[in-house]
């Protein structure tokens, strides 16, 4: 089989920048737009979610002439300034999605990438369910509120490829290495299920920095974990092809 | 004498919780007077702001910090999902 046309997805997530290390991860993206058509961030990309911080983030991304997209994670939210940190990141040109999809124009391709924080609960069989106390069904709630908001985003979006970008792992198969314990801190089923129910071509998330790379939905929707300690690279590179000819 | 493990835990939470460090998913372990950390960060000056922050919630113990700096390469090869 031969593929032509690929559409080569770069992907990372868990960064964590800050003043310190200002300009390090940018000299690693040099020459990412000779090796990919888009360049797609999982969230946590500050430490405490600080305005500094965010703004480390943003000089990082300026001026990248590939289309960046990016979600928030939970350390971006950490100081309540979730909302001016993606506006400093939208200043630099970056498209940051919270529960909704953008359409990207990749050379000859349409990507419609859709995605968010996301949210933990568990998965299937040994999750959080909305019962019991107000607390407890709050933050149950809040991921199956998410979930719902990436299935009408993915059904809505008209595109070649759908990626869905996300923090939180929507499958156990990419957390392997962390403690099973905490599971339900690093992402829920209902995520899976919502992509599943839409569909999409890739799934990316963070999150868990000791977890695995590879996994896949029970609808065998690809699933990459990419977050930075778990690829040990500057970020992964995932090519779709259009199967011409075989 | 406080239980090791809720010495430990005590740290972890510091380690999540103090707005120097907020780092989550370090490892914490106690033995006997001796406190190991470990884990992987973004960079060296916040390796040493949790060994820092990890002596002030335990300054009984002496730290070992094993905390390794995440070093990451080019991107590498390409993955084709076909």
């Amino acid at each position: 089989m031969s593929t032509l046309i690929d559409l080569r997805i770069a992907a990372v997530g868990d960064i964590h920048l800050g003043e310190d290390v200002r300009g390090q991860y940018r000299k690693k993206l040099e020459g990412i737009e000779d090796r990919a058509d888009i360049f797609l961030l999982a969230g946590d990309l500050t430490r405490h979610g600080t305005l500094d911080e965010g703004k480390v983030v943003a000089d990082e991304l300026r001026g990248l002439t590939i289309p960046v997209v990016a979600v928030l994670g939970n350390h971006d939210y950490h100081s309540d300034l979730q909302y001016e940190i993606a506006a400093e990141l939208r200043d630099a040109g970056v498209v940051v999605l919270d529960d909704d999809g953008a359409v990207v124009q990749c050379g000859e391709h349409k990507l419609g990438v859709v995605g968010g924080k996301g949210f933990g609960g568990g998965f299937a069989g040994k999750c959080a369910s909305e019962f019991g106390e107000r607390e407890i069904k709050n933050f149950v709630a809040h991921t199956r509120y998410i979930a719902e908001a990436w299935k009408v985003a993915l059904k809505e979006i008209v595109a070649d490829h759908r990626v869905v970008v996300s923090h939180y792992s929507p499958i156990k198969e990419t957390l392997e290495g962390e403690p099973p314990e905490i599971y339900p801190f690093l992402g829920s089923y209902l995520l899976a299920e919502a992509v599943d129910t839409a569909g999409a071509d890739l799934i990316v998330h963070g999150h868990a920095h000791k977890g695995s790379e590879k996994g896949m939905t029970p609808g065998g929707i690809r699933v990459r974990n990419v977050a930075l300690p778990v690829l040990r690279r500057a970020y992964g590179i995932y090519c779709m092809g259009e199967s011409e000819h075989f | 004498m406080e239980a090791p493990q809720y010495v430990a835990a005590r740290v972890q939470q510091a380690l999540a919780e103090d707005g120097r460090t907020h780092e989550l998913g370090i490892r914490v372990d106690i033995r006997g007077d001796q406190l190991f950390l470990r884990g992987q960060v973004s960079g060296a000056e916040q390796r040493e702001r949790l060994g820092q922050v990890a002596h002030e919630a335990a300054p009984e113990l002496r730290v070992h910090n094993e905390i390794k700096v995440v070093d990451f390469s080019e991107p590498g090869e390409d993955e084709h999902l076909d």
